[in-house]
């Protein structure tokens, strides 16, 4: 930033006179600031920031700092004549740059250095075009392509999205609808009790009646989530919902209804959210006036509070009875999320309140069952060919179960990974080739900057490639094809192998997810004969089966296939009906599971027969049905152990998971240290961990020598923060200074030592010059240092600093390992 | 282990019942956790551990605290030096590493595409890490995001009027949008300033770009510092981040920073990405609000601060002797009537020479909040 410096003869300057003043038009205002307070002290907020920064020390000397921030001056410097930097630090808000249109305009205004930096990336990361010598030109060409790319991830996730949201949104529809029928019927009875006419309406007060004509109809929905967050989404969908379906909506958070603001902030939002224009003042007439000025009344308003259990209970009283006054002008309707149970606004609420509010429960899907769809949605029927590896399922399980619990987050989660994938994968663009189904084009990568050739270098290169088709030597683009095309197949089938299982065990209260992870591990016990290397089916299939057995209790996979040995002849219908659907694309599967169908229909109808026969059946007859049942029963034996070889051999032969077919890395994200990276900040640790192991950031060659020794070169906060380890959690500041200028001091001993030795073997005079510097610090500086270093702990927030009570102690606040 | 060493803390155990419990009301906010069978495998097992040290030594600093004989030396023991000569050091002390330290900021710039590419797909970056980060960010903005406004908010200042910025946002926005589309006629504005929060969040949301990739972007650096700690300002940074055409880049360094946010701040709103980006660089304007410690509570310090005050006041209330009351001072003609008096103690109680408490006769008293040792190095100062 520019550093302007003004001179300014009195010794005071205003904050709000600050910026006239760089601007160098209002000097005479701020001197005339100046003589009010002649007392000597001078009240300045000002920008000590560039006294340290610039190194140009100011000529003004500053005493003291007072609680509010301020400084004070002492008037000594006044006659000197005051010299204050202003700089743009000590702005509570700068405009860095507006938008140019033009990329090259802005470069101009940067330094030389780094310019030429940016150019050695280019080149870098854009061999193709190293014949390209405009560096201008290699930037567009950059910005393009990093265009292309982001188009590409916005194609890919956004079908992803999409169909989440829709899935989401379907798995709600049943219980949206009944809500909104809900509504209209409640709405039907408050016009019912009357309609106020003319005169009753146009008055600013609200038309009374009977008690139960103040009655609040109040829906308490329960979310069954466990973070709120995923609440929001479910009810901006609601009100969407019944806002498609005419009626007035409005959303309140538990923000609204805090105690600070009282009822005006809630009544203010809910206005906003109508009434259009700036609002003076919030009053309820005010709602009911613009209510009688819609066009048509034949729509109720529809009022939701998110959270209503995190809502101030007075505040929310407090506007149930300002409703209930009103309803017959403003016929509102009360929905209100809660987290909880039905219970929860007779805890909340005052009786009086609860007596105006007439409820009605709803229930919202359970997050398990929203989870399973998002999952299906999104890595085993999914539009996009995009999926993740076996880690990052497992770390997205875990960061699900143990530390979020949010739909949302998982989604986001999903989205930082798809991110990531794009940002760190060149193959990237070939997810959007998949998405486009041009199956026999080789993926155009010139769009993206990667001439084919590099693509094709690319492809071969990755491991997962090398590792399966050694002996291929012919790489060409129909090589790529192929493999491309294998992949896809291969990873098509997993998904359908997946969904038969999940299909199988739906009903026990199992995650798609947990199925998913096990379906996905490459060492799991299905995976070992699709080991890279040997894709085509072992025709020995001995090993596996007995890992197979080894595993036989345990895994949801085992536990699919033996359900399917036992369920009942109508469940085992209803699935292979399921499964025919799921395997069109397998022609191999679905003719037999089409068999297995018809099998089961006959047997059905066969018993069914039975059945009605059983009616009109004599004693005498019953020893022959018997016979005959035991037939029906061995017929569905048989049918249930057709199913189950048809499983294994499905599982076996298809449930190839994605990490073991080559090329995946096009399409499988694993980074998954990358992901937690992004996801999950670890501030209080890393920030320890810093201090503790800088050397490892900041790779010195004075610090290398790292022990449990404290070097006096290292940061003096590291240096600092390392000594106070030694310490409880609280620090004796006397001590703790000694600790550290011994540290600081022993540099001097080192360095003399050294400088005798060098003295002895060298004595260049560059060398004498260089040590006969390092003369003793001065205790000012030591103590500056020691300043500094805990002013720096304290913006880290580590340490805490004294209070009255223990005037000589530092409070630690963070205990590192 | 854990569970002996680590009481429950509140939200943990929150979560932790409501993924082992089973048994609970179909009412209730459930999640079968038996849904979910033992992960196949636990990433976290280091980090648990980790954790676990983390504890850990938390409780061995409480103990050490506790047992340990305090030491009772003081802060002026250490003999601090004059104020100003301590203050003229702190702004000449020589960085320590500093090429490793420029060198570790150019190593970042490799990350800048990535960081671009993230900030595009509509996540917040949030910058943390030990030094200072502002330079970095303005580097990484005035680089790579030169097709977008950047404006940066400096939340280590001590008040930032959020509103303000918001005008200036709408501005930049407002620029930028009429340059995107210079033949159609500009629609007549009502002024910036003169417009709601909530107006202002709806322009900066709405759909009027033609194109919806352009933005401005927001660098807050400091997003935990002192100017933007209450949650009003937190909140509405949200709301402001959650725009359609806003993105936001934000440092922090207080290890509590985190809990300022909500879930919903931070996964819907703010959206952040994390970087960890350590620059060891010092930190220089985050710093200066706060006190030098060493400047601050030396009793020699406060005596010079008194004599200061003293010396430019008239010589009247020089020469006072201060413990003295209405009755002595006027024996001395030093003050003629009440209202002189109190006319002087009230320039004293402004600048917290004195200080009145009521005693337990409930008669007001004046004293002098300074040391022993702080009045004796005083008097030969005022009275050469």
């Amino acid at each position: 930033g520019s550093i302007e410096t003004r001179e300014v003869h009195s010794a005071v300057a205003f904050v709000s006179a600050r910026r006239e003043w760089l601007d160098g038009k209002q000097n005479e205002r701020v001197e005339v600031e100046a003589q009010k307070t002649e007392s000597g002290l001078v009240p300045t907020h000002l920008a000590l920031g560039s006294c340290h920064r610039g190194g140009a020390t100011s000529g003004f000397t500053v005493s003291e700092f007072t609680p509010a921030g301020k400084l004070l001056v002492p008037s000594g410097s006044s006659s000197k004549g005051l010299h204050l930097h202003c700089c743009c630090y000590m702005e509570p808000f700068t405009i860095l740059h507006k938008a140019s249109s033009r990329k090259t305009d802005k470069i101009s205004t940067g330094t030389g250095k780094s310019r030429t930096t940016r150019r050695i990336d280019l080149t870098a990361s854009l061999p193709a075009s190293t014949d390209i010598s405009d560096v201008n030109a290699a930037e567009s060409n950059e910005r393009h392509y990093s265009n292309m790319r982001m188009e590409a991830f916005e194609a890919v996730w956004s079908s992803t999205e999409s169909s989440i949201k829709d899935v989401l949104r379907e798995a709600n529809a049943t219980i949206f609808s009944e809500i909104h029928e809900w509504v209209r019927d409640s709405f039907d009875t408050i016009v019912s009790f009357g309609v106020p006419n003319f005169h009753e309406a146009t008055q600013p007060f609200p038309v009374v009646k009977d008690a139960t004509s103040k009655q609040i109809f109040t829906g308490l929905v329960l979310t069954r989530n466990i973070e709120f967050v995923d609440d929001l989404v479910t009810f901006e969908d609601l009100k969407q919902h019944l806002k498609s379906q005419g009626c007035h909506v409005a959303n309140l958070s538990s923000v609204d209804f805090s105690s600070k603001n009282g009822v005006g902030t809630c009544l203010r939002s809910l206005l906003g959210q109508f009434v259009t224009g700036s609002l003076d003042t919030a009053d309820i007439s005010m709602l009911a006036t613009w209510y009688k000025e819609q066009q048509n009344n034949d729509n109720p308003v529809v009022i939701i509070i998110d959270d209503m259990e995190r809502c101030c209970a007075s505040i929310l009283s407090e506007f149930i009875h300002m409703l209930s006054e009103w309803v017959l002008k403003v016929p509102a309707i009360l929905i209100m999320g809660v987290a909880t149970t039905v219970d929860a606004p007779r805890n909340v609420l005052p009786s009086n309140a609860l007596h105006r509010l007439h409820a009605r429960k709803f229930t919202f899907q359970s997050l398990p069952e929203k989870m399973n769809y998002v999952v299906e949605t999104a890595f085993v029927k999914q539009s996009s060919e995009f999926t993740i590896s076996h880690k990052t399922a497992v770390f997205m399980r875990n960061y699900f179960v143990h530390q979020n619990g949010s739909v949302t987050s998982f989604i986001r989660a999903l989205k930082i990974a798809c991110a990531q994938h794009f940002s760190t994968q060149p193959l990237c663009f070939i997810l959007h080739w998949f998405l486009r189904d041009e199956d026999n084009e080789v993926p155009q990568s010139h769009i993206y900057g990667l001439s084919q050739e590099r693509m094709l270098k690319l492809a071969f290169d990755l491991p997962s490639w090398k590792s399966t088709n050694n002996q291929i030597t012919q790489l060409s683009g129909e090589t790529l094809l192929d493999g491309l095309t294998q992949l896809k197949k291969l990873h098509k089938t997993w998904r359908m192998v997946v969904l038969c299982l999940y299909e199988a065990i739906k009903g026990e209260n199992v995650q798609l997810l947990d199925l998913m992870c096990e379906a996905l591990d490459p060492k799991g016990p299905f995976a070992s004969q699709f080991d890279i290397g040997s894709r085509v089916l072992p025709s020995d299939d001995s090993t596996s089966q007995k890992f197979h057995s080894l595993e036989k209790n345990k895994g949801l996979i085992n536990r699919a296939i033996r359900r399917v040995k036992e369920l009942p002849a109508n469940q085992l219908l209803v699935l292979m009906k399921a499964w025919e659907k799921h395997t069109v694309d397998v022609p191999e599967f679905h003719s037999e599971v089409k068999a297995l169908v018809l099998s089961l229909l006959k047997l059905e109808e066969n018993g069914e027969s039975l059945n009605q026969n059983k009616v009109e059946m004599t004693n005498t007859r019953k020893q022959a049905l018997r016979g005959h049942l035991n037939g029906a029963d061995k017929n569905l034996r048989v049918a249930n152990e057709k199913a189950s070889n048809l499983v294994d051999l499905m599982v076996r032969r298809y449930m190839c998971p994605v990490e073991c077919v080559a090329l995946h890395e096009v399409l499988c994200f694993d980074c998954v240290d990358q992901l937690q990276a992004a996801l999950i900040g670890d501030m209080r640790r890393r920030i320890q961990m810093d201090l503790q192991d800088f050397h490892a950031i900041i790779r010195c060659s004075c610090c290398s020598k790292r022990g449990s020794t404290i070097l006096p070169s290292m940061p003096d906060s590291s240096i600092m923060y390392t000594l106070a380890q030694e310490h409880g959690d609280v620090v004796n500041v006397h001590d703790w200074y000694q600790s550290f200028k011994s540290v600081v001091l022993s540099t001097h001993m080192v360095s003399k030592r050294g400088k005798s030795r060098s003295k002895q073997h060298s004595p260049t005079p560059k060398k004498r010059k260089t040590t006969s510097e390092l003369s003793q610090p001065s205790e000012a500086s030591i103590q500056a240092r020691f300043c500094k270093a805990i002013v720096e702990l304290q913006v880290t927030g580590l340490v805490r600093m004294p209070n009255r009570r223990r005037p000589d102690y530092l409070q630690r606040l963070a205990f590192g390992s | 282990r854990k569970a002996k060493l680590f009481p429950p803390v509140p939200p943990l155990s929150f979560l932790h019942s409501f993924w082992s419990d089973g048994e609970q009301t179909p009412e209730s906010r459930t999640f079968h956790s038996a849904a979910f069978c033992r992960p196949a495998m636990e990433i976290n097992d280091g980090e648990e551990e980790e954790e676990f040290e983390f504890s850990r030594n938390y409780f061995l600093a409480k103990e050490l605290g506790g047992s340990s004989k305090k030491s009772g030396r003081k802060i002026s023991d250490i003999d601090p030096v004059d104020e100003q000569e301590l203050r003229t050091a702190a702004n000449n002390l020589e960085p320590k590493h500093e090429r490793e330290v420029a060198s570790l900021m150019e190593s970042y710039k490799a990350s800048y595409p990535e960081w671009g590419f993230m900030l595009r797909t509509g996540f917040g970056l949030l910058m943390y890490g030990f030094g200072s980060k502002k330079a970095l960010i303005e580097d990484f903005a005035s680089t790579s995001l030169t097709e977008y406004s950047v404006v940066v908010i400096n939340g280590y200042v001590q008040s930032i009027n959020l509103k303000q910025v918001m005008v200036a946002i709408a501005e930049v926005w407002w620029d930028q949008l009429k340059a995107k589309r210079r033949n159609s006629p500009s629609q007549a504005q009502q002024p910036f300033n003169s417009r709601s929060i909530d107006d202002l969040l709806a322009f900066m949301d709405g759909q009027e770009a033609d194109d919806d990739k352009s933005f401005v972007c927001i660098i807050v650096n400091n997003i935990d510092g002192p100017g933007l700690r209450e949650p009003e300002s937190q909140h509405l940074l949200a709301r402001i981040a959650s725009c359609t055409h806003i993105r936001i880049i934000a440092s922090i360094d207080h290890v509590n920073a985190p809990l300022l946010w909500d879930k919903k701040m931070v996964h819907t709103q703010f959206n952040w990405y994390w970087y960890h980006v350590p620059t060891f660089a010092p930190y220089v304007v985050e710093g200066v609000f706060f006190p030098l410690i060493l400047a601050h509570s030396s009793t020699a310090q406060s005596a010079k601060t008194a004599a200061i005050v003293l010396q430019s006041l008239t010589p009247n209330a020089q020469s006072m002797p201060i413990e003295s009351l209405y009755a002595a001072s006027r024996e001395r003609f030093l003050v003629s009537s009440q209202v002189t008096l109190n006319s002087h103690l009230t320039e004293f109680k402004d600048h917290e020479l004195v200080k009145t408490r009521r005693n337990a006769d409930g008669q007001d008293c004046v004293y002098i909040p300074l040391a022993n040792d702080g009045l004796q190095k005083l008097l030969p100062e005022i009275n050469p």
